[in-house]
C-alpha cells in the first residue's frame, strides 16, 4: 500500500461460510483513505460477500474487520452505516414509490434520530446539497419523478446519488455499471474519477474496460482468497490471475 | 413544496370544519350521538392508516389499544359514580358482587382526572411500544406481525373477560358517571359531546398529518417500500416502526376514551376481533395511504351500514349488500376511494401539465405522484 494513504479499512483473516461453502476464506485486505480500490475476480470469488461482510449484511465466522481503527464486525447494519460506510447494491435498491427528491432526502441521513426528524418538514432542509448531488449524477430534471419510472441506468445513478447524500467515509459499490449502455458506463467512469481522492471507494466490477478507466489499485479475488494485487497492467500480466480467469475459476459458480 | 402544502392542509381543514359545523344543521340528540360514534371510528381509521398505509404495518389488533383507552375512561367514570350497591369506601358495584373488599391498586390512581386522561393515551401507546419493540427489534414483519397483533389483542381480551373482579368481566363496566371538564357536561346525547369528539378527531388528524409530512414520515414510507435498504443509511428501523406503532396506539386510545363517553359503558367487545377487522375494511375502502381517505372511509362505511340496517328494504340483506360492496371496492380500487379520487383528478388535469410541470412546477408533480404511485402499486399488489 502506498504510504500516502492512511489505512481506513482492514480485513484480517475474515472468513465466512454458508452451509459448509467457504465464500470468503481468511481474507486479508487493506484499503487506505482516499483510495479507489477495484475488487475483481471470477464468478463466485467472494467479491459481493466481502462487501456484505464489511457493511454488516453478513457476519464473519472468524477474523476481524477494522474501520477507522475500531472493530465493526459485531455492530448492527445501521451502526456500521453511522460509523461511515455506505453501500450500493448489485441490484439497484432505491425507494421506487418515492420521488427522486424524497429518495435523496432519505440518503441524507446525517441525523438519523426519530424525534428530531419528526420536526423536519418537506425535503427542504438539505435542499441545496441534494440539488448539487442530483446535478452530479445527471438527475436534476427528474427530481419530482417517482423512482419507479426511471430508466435502469438512471436508477443505478440514483442509488449512487443516495450514497453521496449519505456522505460516508467509505463507499462500497457493487457492479455500478451493470446493465448500463456504453455511453452511460463512460459517464459513470467520469463520475468515479471525479470522486477519486475525495472519498474512499471499493468497487466490485466485471467490466475490465471500466476498471482500467478508474482503478488505482486492483485486488483480485479467487475462491474467497486474495489472489493478486497491483496496477491494472501488473494484475493482467499475473500468471495466477490468468489461470483463475481462464481455468477452472470461470465456472466456479457459488 | 409551497404549492402543495396549503392545498392538502386546506382540504383536511375544510373537511374538519364541515364536521365541526355539523350540529348547526342537525339538532337531533339521537343523531348527534350516532354521528359521534362514527367520528370515533374515523379516529380509529386514522390510527390504522398511519401504521398500515404509511409504515406498512398491518395492525389487526388495533382494537386492543382502542379498548385499553376505553377501559381507562370507564374506570375513571366508574369511580366518580355514587354507587347504588357499595361496599366499604364506595367500591364499584361489580367488585362487591365479586366479593372484593377493597379497591385494587390498579384502580386507585384513576381517582385522578389528569392520571386517567393521560393513561387513556399512554397505556395503549406504551403497550404498543413494548409489543413493537419485541416485534420490530426481532425483525418480525408482514403477515407475521399482523398475526402477533391479532393474538396480542385476543390475549388482552381474554384477560379482561377472565378477571371479572377487576374489570367487570364479560359485562364490562357499566353505570358510569357523566364526563365533565372545565365546567362542561358531556352528556352522550348532546352537542357538547359531539364537539368534544369532533375536536379530538381534528387534533388527531392533524397530528397524524404532521407525522406523515415530516422526515420521519418519509423514512417510514421508505421502510414500507424497502425496509432492508433503509438500515444501510444508518436509520434504526425498529425504532422508527415502534414509534409510529405507538403514536397510532395513542390515537386509538384517545378514540377509545371518547367511545366510552359516547356509549356510556366499556365492554370486552371493544377489543373484539369483529371491530378490529372492521377497521381494516374501513381503511381499505377509504384508501390506506390517505389519512383523510381512511377517516372518510370509516364514516362512509359505518354510516351506510347504519342506514341499511335500519331501513326496512334491507333489513334482511344489508350484510350481504355491504359484503358485496367491499369485494367490489377491494377488487376494483386497490388503493381505496382516496386512491381512485387521486388518479381521477390527475387524469382530469389538462394534458399540457405533464409536459410542462418538470421545470415550471415540480411541486405539482409531487402531488400527482400519489396517483402514479397508485397505478403502479395497483399493478404490483
Amino acid at each position: 500500500m502506498s504510504a500516502t494513504h492512511d489505512r481506513l479499512l482492514a480485513l484480517k483473516g475474515a472468513t465466512v461460510s454458508f452451509h459448509g461453502f467457504v465464500a470468503v476464506d481468511h481474507l486479508d485486505l487493506e484499503v487506505g483513505a482516499g483510495e479507489l480500490r477495484c475488487l475483481i475476480g471470477p464468478n463466485g470469488a467472494g467479491k459481493t460477500t466481502t462487501l456484505d461482510l464489511i457493511c454488516g449484511k453478513s457476519r464473519i465466522n472468524s477474523g476481524e474487520i477494522v474501520f477507522k481503527g475500531k472493530p465493526i464486525h459485531a455492530l448492527n447494519e445501521f451502526q456500521i452505516a453511522r460509523a461511515g460506510i455506505g453501500r450500493k447494491f448489485q441490484v439497484p435498491s432505491v425507494f421506487r414509490e418515492l420521488t427522486v427528491r424524497e429518495n435523496l432526502a432519505i440518503g441524507g441521513s446525517r441525523d438519523p434520530r426519530v424525534l428530531s426528524n419528526l420536526f423536519k418538514f418537506g425535503t427542504s432542509a438539505d435542499r441545496q446539497r441534494l440539488e448539487e448531488i442530483a446535478v452530479l449524477v445527471g438527475l436534476r430534471d427528474e427530481m419530482a419523478t417517482q423512482a419507479a419510472f426511471l430508466s435502469h441506468g438512471q436508477t443505478q445513478w440514483l442509488e449512487i446519488a443516495l450514497i453521496l447524500a449519505q456522505d460516508p467515509a467509505l463507499i462500497l459499490m457493487d457492479e455500478p455499471t451493470a446493465g448500463m449502455t456504453a455511453h452511460e458506463t463512460n459517464k459513470t467512469a467520469a463520475l468515479f474519477n471525479h470522486l477519486k481522492g475525495r472519498r474512499t471507494l471499493i468497487v466490485v466490477e466485471h467490466d475490465m474496460g471500466f476498471v482500467r478507466d478508474i482503478a488505482e489499485t486492483i485486488s483480485v479475488m479467487h475462491q474467497g482468497k486474495l489472489l493478486a494485487q497491483g496496477t491494472a497492467d501488473e494484475v493482467s500480466s499475473d500468471a495466477r490471475v490468468r489461470e483463475a480467469y481462464l481455468g477452472s475459476g470461470g465456472i466456479g459458480h457459488a | 413544496m409551497s404549492g402543495k402544502v396549503p392545498l392538502q392542509i386546506l382540504l383536511y381543514g375544510v373537511v374538519c370544519l364541515a364536521i365541526l359545523l355539523f350540529p348547526l344543521v342537525v339538532n337531533d340528540a339521537f343523531l348527534l350521538n350516532k354521528f359521534s360514534r362514527y367520528l370515533v371510528f374515523g379516529m380509529l381509521a386514522i390510527a390504522l392508516s398511519l401504521s398500515w398505509g404509511y409504515a406498512g404495518i398491518l395492525n389487526l389488533g388495533q382494537a386492543m389499544t382502542f379498548g385499553l383507552g376505553s377501559y381507562c375512561m370507564a374506570m375513571y367514570l366508574k369511580l366518580k359514580t355514587v354507587p347504588i350497591h357499595t361496599g366499604s369506601d364506595g367500591l364499584p358495584d361489580f367488585m362487591v358482587w365479586n366479593n372484593l373488599t377493597e379497591l385494587p391498586w390498579v384502580w386507585a390512581p384513576f381517582h385522578s382526572t389528569a392520571f386517567a386522561l393521560l393513561a387513556g393515551i399512554l397505556v395503549p401507546a406504551l403497550f404498543a411500544g413494548l409489543l413493537g419493540w419485541f416485534m420490530f427489534g426481532g425483525r418480525v414483519t408482514g403477515v407475521y406481525a399482523a398475526i402477533i397483533t391479532l393474538a396480542a389483542m385476543v390475549v388482552v381480551n381474554l384477560i379482561i373477560v377472565d378477571q371479572q373482579g377487576y374489570t367487570g368481566g364479560f359485562n364490562g363496566i357499566t353505570d358510569l358517571a357523566q364526563f365533565d371538564m372545565f365546567g362542561f357536561e358531556f352528556d352522550a346525547y348532546s352537542a357538547s359531546t359531539y364537539y368534544l369528539v369532533a375536536i379530538c378527531l381534528t387534533v388527531a388528524l392533524f397530528v397524524a398529518l404532521a407525522v406523515t409530512r415530516s422526515k420521519t414520515g418519509l423514512i417510514l414510507q421508505a421502510v414500507r417500500d424497502r425496509e432492508e435498504r433503509v438500515r444501510f443509511f444508518g436509520y434504526d428501523v425498529a425504532l422508527y416502526t415502534t414509534f409510529v406503532f405507538s403514536v397510532s396506539a395513542g390515537i386509538a386510545g384517545l378514540a377509545g376514551m371518547l367511545y366510552t363517553i359516547v356509549m356510556e359503558f366499556a365492554s370486552p367487545t371493544f377489543l373484539g376481533v369483529p371491530l378490529s377487522l372492521s377497521i381494516v375494511i374501513w381503511v381499505a375502502v377509504g384508501g390506506r395511504r390517505s389519512l383523510l381517505g381512511a377517516m372518510l372511509g370509516a364514516l362512509l362505511v359505518t354510516g351506510v351500514q347504519g342506514a341499511l340496517s335500519e331501513s326496512e328494504a334491507f333489513l334482511e340483506t344489508w350484510t350481504l349488500v355491504m359484503g358485496g360492496l367491499f369485494v367490489l371496492i377491494v377488487l376494483l380500487l386497490p388503493q381505496g376511494l382516496a386512491g381512485a379520487f387521486q388518479s381521477l383528478s390527475a387524469r382530469l388535469q389538462p394534458a399540457g401539465k405533464v409536459g410542462t410541470d418538470k421545470k415550471t412546477s415540480p411541486d405539482k408533480k409531487t402531488e400527482s405522484r400519489d396517483s402514479g404511485k397508485t397505478a403502479h402499486a395497483g399493478e404490483t399488489a
